[in-house]
């Protein structure tokens, strides 16, 4: 017996919770893949509070974010497999073929449209070239969250963090309040990567130090961590040598990026942003492979959930309605000037003639004052000034398109 | 003038009087002092081919380091009399890839058989921290043991593998030229035929058709097909596990300390467990192997360590090679002392960069250093342009266990009659290693008279590698056992049946570092992010310990430090 549906959603953290909401409110047939036991992704180990201000203007933990979403999927008839793994996806004539591989067996799924909601993985000790031994003790924040909130065991004592993103900052807090003790925070960069309520909540609330231009070269100890390297760094993040400082401790806690994961994006040939490191993609999510979405973080890293559910969303929208008519795919590209990092999404899919589009950019340094622009030719569609512009901290803005927008125009994105 | 006042004069002329030799029995001693460790090195090389056919020994160094000292071998902090009083037939020390294929080989005779391990596992040193080639034996000679264990060794791979369920193909390996070698190339290959290696010349259409992303300025190739991957951790543990079937004890966290000497005979071997009474020695014990010598009374060689580092790639850069890659390096053929390194595809598909090559006085320090990734990297960009460090997810360091001679020591003791060495391993030791074993099982037989074991059985069940079987058979297992379908590293695809699986085998495995050498969870580009607290958690349920009890790797490494603040038990 071959499951047929019209949108298969791969991951069930937040984007994937409110894209399977909105794909069947619009009324498609829709499964939810997850692979762990239990849904909510990474949100089950965010205690923390801060979650949905924008969404519901209250302050949530984590779990209590997802399981609104949970809750309001419970209403939906989405199709939930929980323990799943997709072993593979492949295109079919009317769709994609998934795979999928549980405690109950293997089986076939079809699905007209795919949505990847997989998140993001974190980068490791490796990838930033933190070279020495590999004792125990060593490990990304995720991970000692996981241990730390889910299991109720501490992975350290007297622990270091390098990198100063919102993961690292929580987890500082977080290890304080359970007993440990943190030495310090340590950001290659000269500016920290997390948002400044993280930084005054997590660090400055508990006279943690951070130190900045500065990052952690090697790992000593053969069973357990026993100490670190730490070494200032130049413009480069390069380490300068004669710089070195050695600090006892017994976990290192790496906060040091995350990497929206795509593989399988990728082996059906979606092609990735360089920057982002997710699939180009229009408003919607679409990614240049037809019917194949993606959105919250596997298509590009956000620093606010609820800009995750919207993403989810707009995705699970346009992939329900997919289903409902053969489109033309008819593009406009969105391009920035060198001042942004990027922007998201990369085109826009006029199909449908959208009178707005939603635009997330990030920029690549801090600013001061900074006047936004977004240009259709001669026409300006949004003017904006903003006050401060920082890389950590994502920007939204909506545009108005005018009704003679057509495939090929080109909306330039500039600061000033 | 003597061959020793020659190399006396030599020595003097070459390192200004700090260094002399004299002989000592049957081998030669090179004394003196120093800080640095390289021109020792270099001094020790000097003195070694000064006495090439002069002895049956080897060189021995004894010349003072005065550098910062190495620190001693690292023992397992276990004490206990577990051991004590046993008296096995063959007592081998070291569980590395040669130790292990030994113990299996002599278990095909009815002998008692212990291999002693210092590490909380089997391939913990330089047997899992290599590139994992079969080689074809390309830099070897003639005149070297290790090209005749290496040529046999190479030709039983399939077989090995095959009986031990160990995953192992012939991936071949290309050594690429620049543009215009073609002719050269013919000449090359009248070489290695001579060497009764087979070769084929691609010229540069065929190569690229192989190899798209090659260096332009690399214009055609000799392709050696009987170059092959294997992974050496995996083998090991085989080899073991086998062993283990077919009657031997391994014993890990296992120390040799010391051993009681009477009349050219070994009496009493002193361990951290006790003391065992064998009647014949293996000494297999690595860059260590120096050190068992010397306890039993028959140090004729020593070991230079010499440190390589490989780093691995993400599967997604897998494509560039199918092949094991060697830029052409002239210097291969008129005798360095190293491979020059290459782009290694491992038997798990991913490509491998490495090693390079540095003289350490270190025997244990496993340590990386970004240099050797910088200049791995660099150099093997030469071959491949679109190598870059976004594509590294890990790297590691193994330390060779060189002699002088620059080859394996495989005899019977010099001056010890019951003592037979598996010593100088380096590469090719892993291709190596079946021949070797054949060879040290037969030596050992001279010494104790023993009859075939008629249930022995070469055979051994591996692990299942669930995503690699074909939808039929991988449902059926599932159905069998639905732990088979719940997938928790998913870089590498490892379901919780596997690491539950590899929790029960013949050979203990007990930390996470252990299930990650059996099944691979870990080894993908999250590097366990994902899956190291999964298996953690399985780990504690199987073995029925608390979490807090499961150890990344050694005792000492437990992976968490008890409860929160807010869990059961209050800090």
């Amino acid at each position: 017996m071959f499951e047929q549906y019209d949108v298969a959603v791969i991951g069930g953290g937040p984007a994937g919770l409110a894209a399977a909401i909105a794909s069947s409110k619009e009324g498609a047939s829709t499964l939810l893949v997850e692979r762990e036991g239990r849904l909510g992704g990474i949100l089950k180990q965010c205690v923390h509070d801060g979650f949905g201000v924008i969404r519901f203007g209250e302050k949530l933990a984590g779990p209590e974010y997802a399981q609104r979403y949970i809750n309001e999927l419970k209403e939906t008839d989405v199709q939930v497999s929980l323990l799943t793994f997709v072993d593979k996806i492949e295109k079919s004539k009317d769709g994609f073929t998934l795979v999928l591989v549980s405690a109950q067996g293997m089986r076939r799924v079809g699905a007209k449209a795919v949505i990847l909601a997989t998140g993001c993985r974190e980068r490791t000790a490796r990838q930033v070239a933190i070279h020495g031994t590999r004792p125990a003790g060593v490990l990304t924040a995720g991970a000692a969250q996981f241990y730390t909130n889910i299991l109720g065991q501490l992975p350290g004592r007297r622990c270091a963090v390098l990198g100063s993103g919102d993961i690292g900052l929580i987890m500082t807090r977080r290890l304080t309040l359970e007993g440990a003790q943190v030495l310090g925070v340590y950001e290659a960069k000269s500016i920290p990567s997390g948002l400044p309520r993280n930084i005054a909540q997590c660090l400055n609330d508990f006279d943690i130090p951070l130190h900045l231009r500065k990052t952690v070269t090697r790992c000593f100890g053969h069973e357990r961590l026993e100490a670190i390297e730490i070494s200032d760094v130049d413009e480069n993040m390069t380490p300068l040598p004669g710089t070195e400082q050695i600090i006892e401790c017994d976990a290192l806690i790496l906060s040091v990026g995350l990497i929206p994961e795509n593989e399988l994006a990728e082996t059906l040939g979606a092609s990735l942003h360089q920057v982002t490191r997710g699939p180009v993609c229009d408003q919607n999510g679409q990614t240049e492979i037809p019917g194949l979405f993606s959105c919250g973080n596997a298509a590009h890293v956000n620093d606010l959930v609820d800009y995750v559910s919207e993403s989810g969303e707009a995705a699970g929208r346009a992939a329900a309605m997919l289903n409902s008519e053969c489109l033309m795919l008819n593009y406009a590209e969105i391009s920035v000037d060198n001042n942004f990092l990027y922007a998201m999404p990369q085109r826009i899919d006029l199909s449908g003639s959208p009178e707005e589009v939603i635009v997330y950019f990030r920029s690549r340094d801090e600013r001061g004052k900074t006047g936004f622009s977004a240009k259709l030719g001669d026409q300006v569609l949004l003017k904006k000034i903003f006050q401060t512009l920082r890389p950590p901290e994502m920007e939204r803005v909506v545009l108005k398109l005018p009704p003679g927008v057509k495939a090929g125009d080109l909306v330039r994105l500039e600061m000033e | 003038m003597d061959w020793i006042a020659r190399t006396n004069e030599e020595l003097k002329k070459q390192f200004a009087g700090r260094y002399t030799v004299r002989r000592e029995k049957e081998h030669l001693v090179l004394e003196g002092g120093s800080g640095d460790w390289q021109e020792i090195v270099e001094a020790g090389f000097a003195a070694a081919r000064a006495a090439k056919g002069n002895i049956k020994g080897c060189l021995v160094n004894d010349v003072r380091f005065t550098g910062e000292q190495p620190k001693p071998m690292r023992l397992p902090n276990i004490e206990d009399q577990a051991l004590e009083g046993m008296k096995p037939d063959v007592l081998v020390i070291g569980g590395g890839v040669v130790g292990c294929a030994i113990a299996r080989e002599l278990t095909r005779w009815k002998l008692d058989v212990l291999l002693a391990e210092k590490e909380c596992d089997v391939a913990l040193h330089t047997s899992a921290r290599n590139d994992g080639m079969v080689h074809p034996g390309l830099d070897l000679r003639k005149s070297k043991l290790k090209y005749w264990y290496n040529k046999r060794g190479n030709e039983m791979y399939d077989r090995v593998c095959g009986e031990l369920e160990v995953p192992f193909a012939r991936t071949g390996q290309l050594l690429c030229f620049p543009k215009g070698y073609t002719p050269l190339l013919y000449l090359f290959k009248l070489y290695w035929n001579n060497l009764e290696i087979p070769s084929v010349v691609l010229k540069k259409k065929a190569l690229y058709e192989k190899i798209p992303d090659l260096d332009t300025k690399l214009g055609c190739a000799l392709l050696f097909p009987t170059a092959g991957s294997v992974c050496p951790y995996g083998l090991t543990i085989a080899f073991a596990e086998n062993a283990i079937e077919n009657g031997a004890v391994v014993s890990l966290n296992t120390a040799v300390l010391g051993m009681e000497l009477e009349d050219r005979m070994i009496k009493s071997v002193r361990t951290n467990r006790g003391t065992v009474y064998p009647k014949v020695v293996v000494n297999a014990a690595g860059v260590f192997s120096e050190d068992v010598a010397a306890m039993a009374g028959d140090r004729f060689f020593s070991i230079h360590p010499r440190r390589g580092t490989n780093s691995i790639l993400d599967k997604k850069a897998s494509h560039l090679s199918l092949f094991n890659l060697s830029p052409i390096l002239i210097s291969h053929l008129v005798g360095s002392h190293t491979k020059g390194g290459g782009i290694i595809r491992t038997i798990h598909g991913n490509l491998l960069l490495g090693p390079d090559a540095v003289e350490t006085p270190e025997k244990e320090n496993f340590a990386t250093l970004r240099d050797s990734i910088d200049n791995v990297l660099h150099k093997q960009r030469q071959t491949i342009g679109e190598l870059g460090h976004g594509q590294i997810i890990t790297y590691f360091t193994g330390v060779r266990a060189a002699t002088f001679e620059e080859d394996f020591v495989i005899r019977r003791g010099l001056y010890t009659e019951n003592i037979v060495h598996a010593a100088g391993i380096q590469s090719p030791g892993l291709t190596a290693a079946p021949a070797i074993a054949e060879d040290i099982t037969r030596m050992v037989l001279d010494q104790v008279a023993a009859e075939k074991n008629e249930s022995f059985n070469p055979h051994r069940k591996a692990i299942v590698n669930a995503a690699e079987l074909p939808e039929e058979e991988r449902s059926a297992l599932i159905a069998e056992n639905p732990d088979y379908g719940v997938i928790l590293c998913r870089c590498e695809q490892v379901s919780r049946g596997e690491i539950a699986a590899a929790l029960k085998r013949p050979l203990p495995c007990d930390s996470v570092d252990g299930v990650k050498r059996r099944v691979r969870a870990g080894m993908g580009r999250c590097q366990g992010g994902f899956c190291g607290p999964q298996v953690a958690q399985v780990i504690a349920k199987e073995l029925n310990i608390p979490l807090e009890q499961v150890r990344k790797s050694g005792a000492g490494s437990e992976v968490l430090l008890g409860a929160t603040k807010g869990g059961d038990t209050h800090v």
